[in-house]
Formats: C-alpha cells, structure tokens, sequence
C-alpha cells in the first residue's frame, strides 16, 4: 500500500511540475540536413531555386530583434521583414508569389542592419 | 622516426589541401561568322574540380553570371544541354548593366569574384552597351566531365551604329557560384578555350538594312528593356497603311529592311501597353509638377508664364480637356484628374493618363525631340535613308508622366524653356527649385518600411523621418494567395490628402499624400500603416509583401527617390 501511495505521489508531483521544466524538447528545433548551418550565426536557403516558398534557416548569436531583406539586381531593398527570433536555428519561410521572376539577394541583418547572412535565390514561379 | 613519420603525414596533409585543382566554366563559339546578320552560338562548359588524389569533386549547384555586349550582338535564344528531369533551372536577363570586378582578384578567379558580387552593392552598375544573362541549375545528379550546361545564340549587329571599331570586346563570365551538396563552396577558374571570334573582317551591314534605335528610361534605368517597344513605319504623310513593323531587341536597337533609299518615312514607336511598370509611370512627382503648374503658369500653353523647364512637358500634362495645340492649357482640371487616378477614383472625363493597358504613346526623332516651334512642343516622326545614311535614333515618352520617369528627357536646347519665360514673379515657381524636372538625384532618406507578423496580423508599417515632404507615394504588392487587406491607417497630419489605391484583383495598393498648397509636409513617425489578415497559417512574413515605388517630393518640387538600408 505504501507503495502504491508513493507511486501515486510521484504522478502528483510530475503533474503540477511546470511544462517548460518536463519538456525542453520544445525549445529544441530540428533543422534538416539542407539547411544546417556549421558557423554560429547564418543564412540558408534550402534551394536557390524557388516558386511560391521555400525554406531557410536563420541561425542566430543572440535572442532579439532581426530583419530579412530581399535586395534587386541593383542590390535596391524591395521588401523586409522584422521579427523577433530565439538564438540558434530558427526554420522560417521566404514567399515568393509576388516577387517577378528574378534574380535577388537575401539578407539577413541584426536590427541596426549589421549583415550576419546572405544567399542568393532566383525566384522562377 | 616517429617525428619522421609525422612530418611525412604532415606533408601529406599538406599536399593533399594543395593538391586540388579548381572547376573551370569554360565558353567558346561552336560556329564561325563572318558577316552582319550571321548567327553566333557560344557554348557554356563545365569541367569539374579534383581533389589531390585526382578524384572528381561533384557539384549540385551551378550558377554564374556573364554579360554581352549589347551593341554588337543580339541575344535570341538560349537552350539548356542537360537532360536530367530532376533538375531545377532558371535563367534571368538584366539588359543596360555591366560588371565592376573585384581588382583585388583575378578576372578568372570566378570563386572569388563570386564571393565579391554577394557582399559588394556596386558590382553591377547601369551601363546601355552591355546585358547580363544569370544561369542557375540546380540538381541532386552531378554533370560529367566537360558538361555542356547552356547555348545560347546571337545575332552579330552592325558595328557602324555602335562606339565599337571592333568585335573583339564582346562577351565574358563574370564570376560563379559552383557549390557542393553539403554548401560548401568549390573553387573556380576560366576554361582554356579562349574567345577568340575572328570576326576581325566582318563588315558593315547590307545597304538595304536601316537601323532604328529608340531611347526611354525605360531601358536606361532598367525599368523594362527596349524589346517592350515596337515600331510601325508608314510613307511620310500616311498614318493608314503601314509599310512595314516590328520590335526593337532589349537594347532597344532594330534593323528594317526593305526601305529605299532618299525616300522620306514616318516612324511611330509604342511601348507594349500590358506591362505591369506602366502603372507606377505616374506618381505624386507627376501630380506636383502639374499642380505647381496649375497654381503658377498654365495661363498660356505658348511657355509664357510657365513653372515646366522642358516645352513637351505641356503635352504630357495636359491629360483632359483642349489639347494644347488647339488652344488647351494646363489647369486645375489637369491636376485634379491626376490626383483621382492617383485616388484610383474613375473619372467621368476622357483622360489621357497613361497605365497599364492604356498607354498615350509621344515618339519622335532623338535630336529634336520637343523642340519648340511657335511656342509649341513639337516631335518629328520623319525619316530618310540615304546611301551614307542608315542609322536613325528616336525617343519616346508617354502622356501623364511629366516628370519624363518612363519616358526620354529631351536634350534639345530648343527644347528647353528659356528661365526668362518661366513663371519666376509666381509664388508656385519661386518655390520651385530649378530643375524641378526628373532628376535621378537620389537621396539617403531615413525611410524604415517592415512587415511584422503580429498577433495574428500582419502588419506593413511605413515609419519616416525625413523632414519637409510635401508628397509621397508608395506602391505595394502583396501576396494575395495568403493575405487579405484589412485596413489602412493615416497619420500624415491634419490638412494632407491622403490616398490609396487598392487594386484587390492584383494584390496592390498604392498609397501616399499631398498638400496641393506645398504648405503642409507629411508627419513624421508612421505616416502609414497597412494590416492584413492571413489566409493560411504563417510563421513569418519575409516576401510577403514588396515596394516598387517609394518617391516623395519636397516643398521646392524637388523629387526625393528614397534609398533605404
């Protein structure tokens, strides 16, 4: 009996235990092979070629403030995102439906425009 | 003779790092050509990297830039080699630019001037004798050995039209991309074929072939290219039955043939009214020169008492009512006409506003273009070959776009309109600085524009800092397939005209103000703010949303063409 009483202790204690102390698996992201990045900090695309989306990893030193940057031949800015990531990989998308078919240059800045990244997509939609 | 053993293994460390061979991209002609006209195939090869060992280095990703030029040769066609079907292919042209190479490295060192292009914001600048092609192929099945990846074919164009007293300066690589399956860069030098044409004795073009050439900032900013124009000849005085028509290639050249010569000709030039960038071809810069116009001149059409600098910009403003050459002159009729289709408002009013699928075409000889003639602007669409006489240059604009953004700026003195003529005793030109007119005088603008996904939404902000701004005007696209607009937030200060223009079929909304008065300026802070709601579920925004136009325009009428970081 008492062991059946601190069995069931153990699932009580388990139970009121705060999510985030019996799962870090959450915080944990599974980057596939393609878009691993080696270094600290980085950009990667999963295929320089895209239509519609494609998949990109923005590995990153510190929790903050980022801004991806899609620039022209010219190297014009002609869209940016601002957004607020975790340090490590962060598996984001890039749309393309609206971009024309192009070739353009991906950037990736901490939010005083510091360049941590660059890729080159051609979007072929 | 373990020290032995590891300098040896050291060594061999060593060598084995040094002992790679680079890949090479190797291009050549496949045919010969000896004359005008001939058609010129060049051919694109790769040769694959060795490590020390002499084994293949295998590549997944092969992509490179190269140029031509365009004044002696005529890009037509391109053919992949490859047959692999799991390959992804893509290729983009960008006419009117040419490479500035790294100095620091080697123009073969292609690698290495690769790595130069992605961090460099100045390796390509606008130069209208030469064209860059991009080639991208992509696959999980490496090319063999001397893989052919891409032919293209030209037409070789008459040099007498050029600059060039030679073919010798006509094609190169300008650096690649060459990566493995793991993202790892492979090195990459020229081939060894060299490109050597012989064309040393081709000659001058049949003295049958006219050639026409057609200048817009269209293909001088890149805007589009010059094969967005076409051309329609008539017998000089005929407007009914055409003798003969066409297009001009990308560089905006065209050879005509069967003209006779000391025959005078009509030429009319039209740009392909379907394209997307006419609708970005009048902007709040447009609607301020005709607005200052309106308050300041306009009480004669004859130049007398005028803010314009340039006679044709007359004809170009005047988008309702009389046309100038009747007796119409520039008034608030004009304006106010512009500021509604700027509002996306459809006026009852025939209007001559050029846009997408409705253009107001003005073409005429380059050299005279706009000249002044008893007080008007005037073009001449007359030609006439002769036997030392083959080459004729035209220039185009069209109506609404005042500020001559989409259009040829004329150099003609006679074109211009001499300051003694212009309205300085009026309150509208003393405000005006000179040359108020188009300027690619660009300006460094703390201009922040962000997309945010936010509590479900997504936000576009638009925050500015730049002082002074009596308009401004910004034209989004958005992702339709995942966004819906939801609202559009003001807060440019009490007494602006604000205005937007949601064209929901296309995914665009054009934005922006104007004090008509040139008193008040935008707020600074967030001037505009568009929230979307998702269709699908997002994670992040990047791509969602783009800017084609970001213009605004100071209280001296100046236009101010925002650069952001």
């Amino acid at each position: 009996m008492k062991k059946v009483l601190l069995l069931l202790s153990v699932f009580l204690l388990i139970g009121c235990m705060d999510d985030d102390i019996i799962s870090p698996i959450d915080d944990i992201v599974e980057v596939p092979e393609s878009l691993e990045i080696a270094d600290i900090q980085g950009l990667k695309v999963e295929s320089t070629i895209v239509s519609d989306e494609v998949r990109m990893n923005i590995k990153l030193p510190y929790t903050g403030t980022y801004r991806v940057k899609i620039r022209d031949i010219s190297k014009n800015l002609i869209s940016q995102e601002k957004l607020d990531a975790k340090e490590g990989d962060n598996i984001l998308k890039v749309y393309v439906s609206s971009l024309e078919n192009n070739g353009y240059t991906l950037e990736l800045t901490d939010d005083n425009h510091d360049i941590i990244g660059i890729a080159s997509i051609v979007v072929n939609n | 003779m373990k020290k032995i053993l590891l300098l040896f293994v050291s060594v061999l460390c060593t060598l084995n790092v040094f002992g790679q061979t680079d890949a090479k991209l190797d291009y050549s002609a496949v045919n010969t050509v000896t004359k005008v006209g001939d058609t010129l195939e060049v051919k694109f090869q790769y040769f694959k990297a060795k490590d020390a060992n002499g084994a293949d280095i295998d590549a997944s990703l092969y992509q490179f830039d190269f140029q031509y030029n365009s004044k002696l040769l005529n890009k037509i066609s391109s053919t992949w080699q490859p047959t692999s079907t799991s390959a992804q292919k893509a290729l983009n042209s960008w006419n009117g630019y040419k490479y500035n190479p790294d100095s620091n490295k080697d123009l073969d060192d292609y690698d290495g001037q690769y790595a130069y292009w992605l961090g460099s914001s100045t390796s390509y600048s606008t130069n209208s004798d030469w064209s860059v092609e991009r080639v991208t192929y992509q696959d999980v099945t490496a090319l063999g050995e001397g893989a052919e990846i891409i032919k293209y074919k030209f037409i070789i164009k008459d040099k007498a039209n050029s600059n060039y007293s030679n073919y010798t300066n006509l094609l190169n690589a300008n650096w690649v991309n060459l990566t493995k399956s793991d993202n790892t860069q492979i090195g990459v030098t020229k081939g060894t074929s060299s490109f050597n044409l012989s064309l040393s004795n081709i000659q001058g073009g049949d003295a049958g072939n006219v050639s026409l050439s057609v200048s817009s900032n269209v293909i001088t900013d890149n805007i589009g290219d010059g094969s967005d124009f076409s051309y329609t000849i008539y017998a000089k005085g005929d407007t009914q039955t055409s003798i003969t028509s066409g297009n001009f290639d990308a560089s905006g050249d065209a050879t005509v043939t069967g003209l006779e010569n000391d025959v005078e000709y009509d030429v009319y030039i039209s740009i392909d009214s379907e394209k997307e960038y006419l609708d970005n071809a009048v902007t709040v810069s447009d609607l301020a020169l005709v607005f200052a116009e309106a308050i300041g001149g306009g009480s004669s059409p004859n130049g007398i008492s005028t803010t314009f600098d340039y006679y044709l910009q007359s004809i170009l403003s005047n988008v309702v009512g009389t046309s100038i050459p009747d007796g119409g002159d520039i008034s608030f009729d004009d304006s106010y006409e512009m500021l509604a289709h700027l509002q996306g408002v459809t006026s009852t009013n025939t209007t001559f506003i050029s846009k997408t699928g409705e253009v107001y075409n003005v073409s005429g000889v380059k050299s005279t273009f706009g000249d002044e003639v008893n007080g008007i602007a005037t073009v001449s669409p007359t030609f006439k070959p002769t036997d030392n006489d083959k080459s004729f240059q035209f220039a185009h604009a069209i109506v609404g776009d005042v500020n001559f953004s989409h259009g040829f700026e004329p150099t003609s003195t006679n074109a211009d309109i001499p300051a003694s003529q212009q309205a300085n005793s009026s309150v509208a030109r003393m405000s005006m600085a000179a040359g108020s007119k188009f300027s690619q005088t660009s300006e460094e603008a703390n201009l922040d524009l962000t997309s945010e996904l936010k509590d479900g939404q997504v936000i576009f902000t638009i925050g500015s800092e730049v002082q002074e701004m009596v308009g401004a005007q910004f034209n989004i696209v958005y992702d339709r397939t995942r966004l819906v607009l939801d609202d559009v937030i003001f807060d440019t200060g009490n007494t602006m005209t604000n205005f937007s223009n949601h064209i929901e079929e296309n995914g665009k909304i054009n934005i922006g103000s104007f004090d008509q008065n040139f008193e008040a300026t935008v707020k600074t802070g967030t001037p505009y703010k568009l929230i979307f709601v998702p269709i699908v579920e997002l994670q992040n925004t990047s791509g969602l949303i783009t800017f084609k136009v970001n213009e605004g325009v100071k209280a001296d009428g100046t236009q101010i063409k925002f650069i952001m970081e």
